[in-house]
């Protein structure tokens, strides 16, 4: 214990050192520039995070030859706080205009924009800013303390524990949807066939891809999420000619009441310790995090009737779930020189260029570099909670823009964003096109969540099944011998929740709560 | 047909005039993969130092698709002014023409290859329990168990697949193929002693090698890695003429001018040269390419498309 506060000191003292440091020429003496480079790091990740499309990868990869001229301290620091800003961020789009522009952010689209349409956007946003900020403490403390035994535990999840953890999300996919089962599983096998364009990771065949080149890689989450959600929002909204709904007239408070606050610490709470532990795992685990803390809280909240219709638990959860995820995820990169994602392989580039061999001897040979990270993490996620609460007055605001401005913009930012990604046009009419389906979707009253999930998780798990099977040469029962008891488990779990949805008995029950709640 | 003839003259006059003041307008350089990748980050690099010496902005673009082939397509079939360069590696010019059967450009009729700008050695790494304890000991071992060993790659079609498949060729041995996406999963199922072997890139490789994670056996260039200098070759463990590394460069569309390309070529072989290039660059695994000039490029990227088209056909990796 006394071991940690030794280190944790070595950290906070490299955040405030105070250096000499000179840019464009001119020399500023005592400044204390890692915590600056922090600061600039959130900033800029909460603004990214805002707007759609644009993500945390294409920014820090923009920002890589920039940082090759700071100390790797600086450097670290500052697309550490990219990473984990665009977290804070994501949100606000996601309640404010049912626009998600990261994968994290889709859930939060559920109840956080119906909370919107209910004058409850400022109770939204501080609940996901509040809850990211009690998560992103919480699991920084996780990685100071446990990072080692935890990157053990990471390197247990081999492809068959990984195939059996997405067979239970994407069960609990279909617990995301509050209405009919048959189009809730249908909708999943819809987004898991769309997962399925592209190039196949085996053989390297192009799949439904008719030839068209710009598909060879598959379909883009953004895009998918964004003409789902975003797009299909928009042609509902001017579908209603004279009543479009006017949020802010009903807004009665910006910050969350007495009775908010009852109800949403023990989702934070379940969200953090769920996403702690899902962003431990590279591969697809971080992924899960909010998804996977939605379906929970929505299976244990004694408010579940009111999820999907603007739940304040729905998203306190997922949102603490994603940050807690964002900061667990660096235990496989500063332990084992793993990176969990895009954003941590660049990462390790980052420390590459500054010839710093990312693994478990950079705690022991750059102890300020490693603990240096962790503290400006805590300082990082005390910003951005600082920097968002008093924004909310001014994002309500933007509600008042009259509509017809308002859209035109939320459209080129968009477009923008998702042509950003690859610089094709391909993308943005795509984005059209899943807008389209999104529409036919919504009036057949098929809801899009489903669809992302089975889209996101169903390359996913192909690619870990085959692998499984091509490592154990063909054996099916990999995935429940006894040899993997957490494979085993996950199945068990899934088979269990798949049960819960399907009993006729139970199925009926959940028929009735919903025609009670439907009059 | 008079006015035609003038047309004709004035064409091929342009490309002079232009190439005289050539670069007067800002450049793009074509990154075909998605942002972050070692390409991309040298590119990046590249950029802000050819920006500094042409006194042009040179604008990186990131056009992700089809393992490359899609930028490096608009490339070749871009205006062939000096304007439009891209990075163009081992995959989009040697070894996708066979993998994926039909490719909308000739890798060396509609491109003019500029300079090679890195050449990272593939390194043969083993999981730390595996009995083996050098390349002779590996291919003992593959023998006795045929079809029981793992070699995990990138991807299908990547050199670290095709370095296994050519190791496999040289010693008749056989072992199962697992491909990931990226190399990163197959360090950690390398680590967690789910695979076996992989042929993997020394820069993502070096870390875990560092750190004792995963034994190193041999790189797989002819000459050792001044990273690893201890590590012998597979072509001095028996394996001769063993000799493939990661490369990438930069290319132009086919007809660009004569002058530019050699000015290109200068100002990027210069920025490469620059002590702080050179030591982020030696950062990424590269030891300094020997293939410098256009010519010499040109002659490299032949030669590697023959063997790869070869090894290939005879590995039976194929997209279609």
């Amino acid at each position: 214990m006394e071991g940690i506060f030794h280190n944790l000191g070595i950290g906070f003292v490299e955040c405030f050192r105070l250096q000499d440091i000179t840019l464009w020429g001119m020399t500023f003496s005592h400044v204390p520039f890692n915590i600056i480079m922090c600061l600039i790091g959130v900033l800029l990740g909460t603004l990214i995070g805002v707007l759609p499309g644009i993500g945390p990868v294409a920014t820090i990869a923009m920002l890589l030859p920039v940082t090759f001229n700071l100390s790797p301290v600086a450097a670290l620091i500052m697309l550490a706080g990219i990473y984990y800003g665009a977290q804070y961020g994501g949100s606000t789009t996601a309640i404010l205009v049912n626009l998600p522009g990261e994968s994290s952010s889709v859930v939060t689209c559920l109840d956080g924009y119906q909370m919107a349409r209910q004058g409850r956007a400022g109770p939204a946003l501080a609940t996901a800013a509040l809850g990211s900020f009690f998560a992103g403490c919480f699991s920084t403390l996780i990685v100071a303390m446990f990072a080692p035994p935890l990157a053990e535990v990471a390197l247990k999840f081999g492809p068959a524990e990984y195939f059996s953890l997405m067979v239970l999300g994407l069960v609990s996919a279909v617990v995301l949807a509050h209405g009919s089962l048959v189009k809730a599983i249908s909708m999943v096998i819809l987004g898991l066939l769309l997962g399925l364009v592209g190039t196949d990771v085996n053989s390297g065949v192009l799949r439904f891809a008719f030839g068209i080149s710009e598909l060879a890689d598959g379909i883009g989450f953004v895009t998918v999420a964004m003409g789902m959600f975003g797009i299909c929002e928009i042609i509902g909204n001017l579908e209603q000619k004279e009543k479009r709904e006017i949020f802010t007239s009903k807004v009665s408070h910006l910050y969350p009441t007495k009775e908010d606050w009852k109800r949403i610490w023990a989702p934070v709470l379940r969200g953090t310790l769920l996403g702690s532990a899902l962003g431990i795992l590279p591969g697809g685990g971080a992924l899960l995090a909010s998804f996977g803390a939605y379906t929970l809280e929505k299976k244990v909240s004694k408010y579940a009737h009111e999820f999907g219709k603007g739940a304040i638990e729905g998203v306190a959860a997922p949102e603490s779930a994603n940050n807690a995820g964002a900061q667990t995820s660096f235990i496989p990169l500063l332990t084992l020189g793993i990176p969990s994602n895009a954003v941590m392989a660049l990462m390790i580039g980052a420390m590459m260029i500054q010839g710093i061999a990312p693994g478990p001897q950079v705690m022991t040979e750059r102890p300020q570099l490693f603990w240096g990270m962790i503290a400006s993490m805590w300082i990082g996620n005390l910003m951005l909670v600082v920097l968002n609460l008093p924004m909310i007055g001014m994002w309500i605001k933007l509600l008042t823009v009259p509509y017809r401005i308002l859209y035109p913009s939320i459209l080129l930012f968009m477009a923008v964003g998702v042509f950003s990604i690859s610089n094709q046009p391909f993308d943005c009419f795509l984005m059209a096109l899943f807008g389209l389906l999104g529409y036919v979707c919504a009036k057949l009253g098929c809801e899009p969540a489903p669809l992302i999930l089975g889209f996101i998780l169903g390359p996913l798990m192909e690619e870990n099944l085959r692998r499984a099977m091509l490592l154990s040469r063909g054996d099916p029962f990999v995935f429940v011998s006894p040899s993997k008891p957490i494979s085993l488990g996950f199945l068990i779990a899934a088979a269990i929740l798949l049960v819960i949805i399907a009993f006729p008995a139970l199925k009926k029950k959940r028929e009735e709560a919903f025609a009670a709640e439907d009059t | 047909m008079r006015r035609l003839a003038a047309f004709l003259a004035l064409t091929a006059a342009i490309p002079l005039a232009a190439a005289q003041s050539w670069p007067s307008r800002p450049l793009r350089l074509v990154i075909p993969y998605a942002a972050g990748g070692p390409v991309d980050v040298s590119g990046r690099l590249l950029a802000a130092k050819l920006q500094e010496s042409l006194g042009q902005p040179v604008v990186p673009e990131n056009k992700p698709g089809a393992g490359g082939n899609i930028g490096v397509d608009q490339v070749a079939k871009s205006a062939p002014d000096g304007y439009t360069l891209v990075m163009s590696a081992i995959a989009t010019l040697a070894i996708n023409p066979s993998l994926y059967g039909s490719l909308p450009y000739d890798p060396l009729k509609d491109l003019r290859h500029v300079t090679l700008l890195v050449q990272v050695p593939n390194v043969l790494i083993v999981r730390n329990d595996l009995p083996a304890k050098n390349v002779k000991e590996l291919i003992a071992l593959a023998k006795e168990r045929p079809g029981k060993l793992d070699f995990g790659s990138g991807s299908t079609g990547s050199t670290g697949h095709l370095a296994g498949e050519m190791f496999k060729m040289m010693t008749g041995t056989y072992m199962v193929h697992i491909p990931y996406k990226g190399s990163a999963p197959a360090i950690a199922d390398m680590m967690a002693g789910r695979i076996d072997l992989m042929f993997d890139n020394l820069a993502s490789a070096l870390p875990s090698i560092k750190a004792e994670k995963l034994r190193a056996l041999a790189t797989t260039t002819r000459k050792r890695s001044s990273f690893l200098p201890d590590l012998p070759t597979l072509d001095e463990a028996g394996l001769k003429g063993f000799d493939m590394t990661t490369w990438w460069g930069v290319s132009v569309a086919a007809k660009t001018p004569q002058p530019i390309v050699d000015r290109l070529s200068a100002e990027i072989l210069k920025a490469m040269d620059a002590p702080d290039m050179k030591e982020r660059l030696h950062n990424m695994g590269s030891d300094a390419p020997s293939v410098r000039t256009p010519d010499q490029f040109a002659a490299f990227a032949a030669a590697e498309l023959k063997t790869y088209t070869e090894l290939v056909r005879r590995s039976g990796a194929k997209a279609e």
